[in-house]
């Protein structure tokens, strides 16, 4: 694989895609060009942004976690995606894709959801700009994330099942690239993470780069500095690299992404892509080539969350870039610790954190003995966790 | 060698009037043992080329037919050496061009070069990437090229003259025209659009042009083949029977050979 050439991340990404879609990738990269430099079209984006999804979102200094964790030594924040309209950091790139797909002329959108929360985002986005809406979501996800798949039909969107494979976000994504394969002249695949071919990892890394800007700019005020280390969950890894986007260049600033360890690494039930184990190797899923979970003769492995948003074999190719270039580091936390924090982060401060975002909490509450006095961190809220607590409760019920 | 297969081929049927008739199967389906019975079908069907697919479990490029016959191979316990094996046994008993459709993942698992070289020791003549477009084709198309593996692309409706022209650089073996937009499958009826992108690619280039995705019965094969094409590809109407076969315990060897058989005929013009 040639090196950073366009469409790479270092050596990562690339535009993996059957022929049929290549004009439409090509018309996509290209409109997006001309997107982000029409002042009409950026200054609607804006201005839903402001009215519609409420940004900036809030960041919240967690006073009663940090007392509980570190007495108070540390200064431990919240970037607020929770508080986003539909509840979580995607409506942000969703509304940026169906102006986007407006401004190509397509009437249709179509996405893969896992937690739910990108479907319910795009069918948001579509109702409001008038377009059809079709939502590819695993049978599993749609039993464990039930209100969202209720929330997509009350906006309009048709939910499509999918019962291939393991019948979660992975399998979405295959079927929602079938669909596009057929329907390219009308539809645009409004990819949910930063996943995918060429230019779908860069469209939505710039979507979702508002909140690592206005987080800079919150946590310079609040703290009169930058933050010694910025926390988010990876699955496919959007709201993660959103944040992250506005401190690469800051040598000084910590980015730490945590992904799923499900049952733990020693089998297979987890979704660890970016922590050496025997399972992970770089290899071309769903248009990109990054770190994927596989199995010794090469087949995509399915893999095991608690949180559906984690449950992916893949990972964005710039997080694979960013891990092998050092840059940003890489860990894991369990179901088991995701739901304890959860539970915490309900207790201590009145929020209850998404499933996912709850991963990045348990890497805080695992951190905590270790930070120093008046360190300051930013943990990405990515979303609400409304959508999980029938899996909360389950899991409470199978482990307690 | 395997460029001269192709050509071979492509050039007596020419001369006598016919399309070259291509089955597709997925290798290992529906288990080791059975995928020969299926080869040596089409083989005594009169297939003039073969197109295998190498079994992968996201083949994003591929309709439920090809999907459930790569689950159904990977069940049976599949993996780099089981194909490798296979091939090298069909190779043993046909000497017609073998092509193989693979996915990106699968040769990157190998790695380029160890995929080729071993490729080519069994006998595969040709290599198409569902999921690699010549942009991303370097370094897969050096080793194809030191192994002398010929290359296959994909052109479709959607793909304007310029980057067929594009494409057709890129290919020394037969170019893929898939005969509609979407994935494999069989469709009840055949696209309008075939004839108009194989008479757009004719007259950009002399290759051999192969046609496939939603042929399926003798018509829809004599209506490409009077259409130009150099060669009909048949997948998923025949995966069909391989999986009604596996589902009722039975060999498929004698329908699929009935099969091939009818198709077959239809692609002789004279």
């Amino acid at each position: 694989m040639a090196k950073s050439k366009k469409g790479y991340f270092g050596r990562f990404g690339g535009t993996f895609a059957p022929e049929t879609l290549m004009p439409a990738l090509r018309e996509a990269d290209e409109a997006f060009g001309r997107f982000r430099t029409e002042a009409h079209w950026q200054a609607e984006y804006r201005r839903l942004l402001e009215s519609y999804c409420g940004r900036p979102t809030a960041l919240y200094e967690a006073v009663n976690l940090s007392r509980r964790l570190t007495d108070g030594r540390a200064r431990i924040f919240f970037k607020r995606e929770d508080l986003n309209h539909t509840g979580a950091h995607k409506i942000t790139n969703a509304l940026g894709q169906a102006l986007l797909a407006r401004f190509m002329g397509k009437e249709r959108l179509i996405a893969e959801t896992g937690a739910g929360q990108h479907g319910v985002a795009t069918a948001t986005a579509a109702a409001l700009l008038g377009m059809d809406c079709d939502i590819f979501m695993g049978t599993v996800d749609m039993e464990r994330q039930k209100p969202n798949v209720f929330r997509m039909h009350l906006l309009g969107a048709r939910v499509i099942p999918v019962d291939s494979g393991g019948k979660t976000l992975k399998d979405a994504v295959n079927e929602a690239m079938r669909d596009w394969t057929r329907t390219v002249a009308n539809t645009h695949y409004a990819f949910g993470s930063a996943l995918g071919p060429h230019p779908f990892p860069m469209i939505v890394r710039e979507f979702q780069s508002v909140i690592g800007k206005e987080c800079r700019a919150q946590i310079k005020k609040a703290a009169g500095r930058l933050p010694d280390e910025v926390i988010a969950c990876v699955g496919g890894g959007s709201n993660a690299i959103g944040i992250f986007s506005a401190f690469v260049k800051d040598k000084g600033v910590k980015l730490t992404g945590v992904e799923a360890g499900g049952e733990g690494l020693r089998g297979t039930k987890h979704a660890v892509r970016l922590t050496m184990s025997p399972h992970t190797k770089p290899g071309i899923l769903h248009g990109a080539y990054s770190y994927v979970l596989q199995d010794k003769a090469g087949q995509i492995a399915d893999t095991h969350s608690v949180s559906a948003g984690l449950d992916y074999s893949g990972v964005g190719p710039e997080h694979a870039h960013l891990f092998e270039s050092g840059r940003a580091g890489y860990t894991y936390a369990t179901d088991k610790e995701a739901v304890a924090a959860f539970k915490i982060l309900c207790e201590t401060e009145g929020i209850i954190p998404a499933l996912e975002s709850s991963h990045a909490i348990a890497y805080i509450i695992k951190q905590a003995p270790k930070l120093v006095d008046g360190s300051v961190v930013v943990v990405n809220l990515s979303g609400r966790g409304d959508k999980d607590i029938d899996s909360v409760a389950k899991f409470m019920g199978n482990i307690f | 060698m395997s460029m001269a297969r192709y050509q071979n081929v492509f050039d007596n049927l020419k001369k006598r009037g016919e399309a070259a008739f291509i089955p597709f199967a997925i290798a290992g389906d529906p288990n080791p043992d059975a995928f020969i019975d299926v080869v040596t079908a089409y083989v005594k069907g009169g297939a003039d080329v073969l197109e295998i697919g190498y079994p992968f479990s996201d083949p994003v490029a591929d309709g439920p037919v090809n999907q459930r016959a790569s689950q159904r191979a990977i069940r049976a316990g599949f993996d780099h050496h089981t194909f490798f094996t296979l091939i090298k046994k069909v190779r043993m008993f046909t000497d017609i061009p073998i092509g193989l459709l693979a996915y990106a993942n699968t040769i990157n698992h190998l790695g380029s070069d160890t995929f080729c070289k071993k490729a080519a020791s069994v006998g595969i003549d040709s290599i198409l990437v569902a999921d690699m477009p010549p942009e991303e084709s370097h370094e897969l198309g050096k080793s194809m090229r030191k192994y002398g593996i010929g290359r296959v692309f994909i052109v479709s409706e959607f793909t304007p003259d310029e980057r067929m022209r594009y494409i057709c650089g890129f290919i020394d073996s037969f170019i893929y025209v898939v005969s509609r937009p979407g994935t494999t499958g069989v469709d009840a009826t055949l696209s309008t659009s075939v004839k108009t992108t194989l008479a757009r690619l004719k007259k950009i280039t002399d290759k051999p042009a192969a046609v496939g995705f939603g042929i399926s019965t003798p018509e829809h094969v004599r209506e490409v083949a009077r259409a130009g094409a150099d060669g009909i590809i048949v997948g998923s109407a025949l995966v069909t029977e391989i999986e009604k076969s596996a589902q009722r315990g039975v060999s498929p060897y004698n329908i699929l050979k009935k099969k091939v058989n009818l198709l077959k005929a239809e692609t002789i013009l004279k």
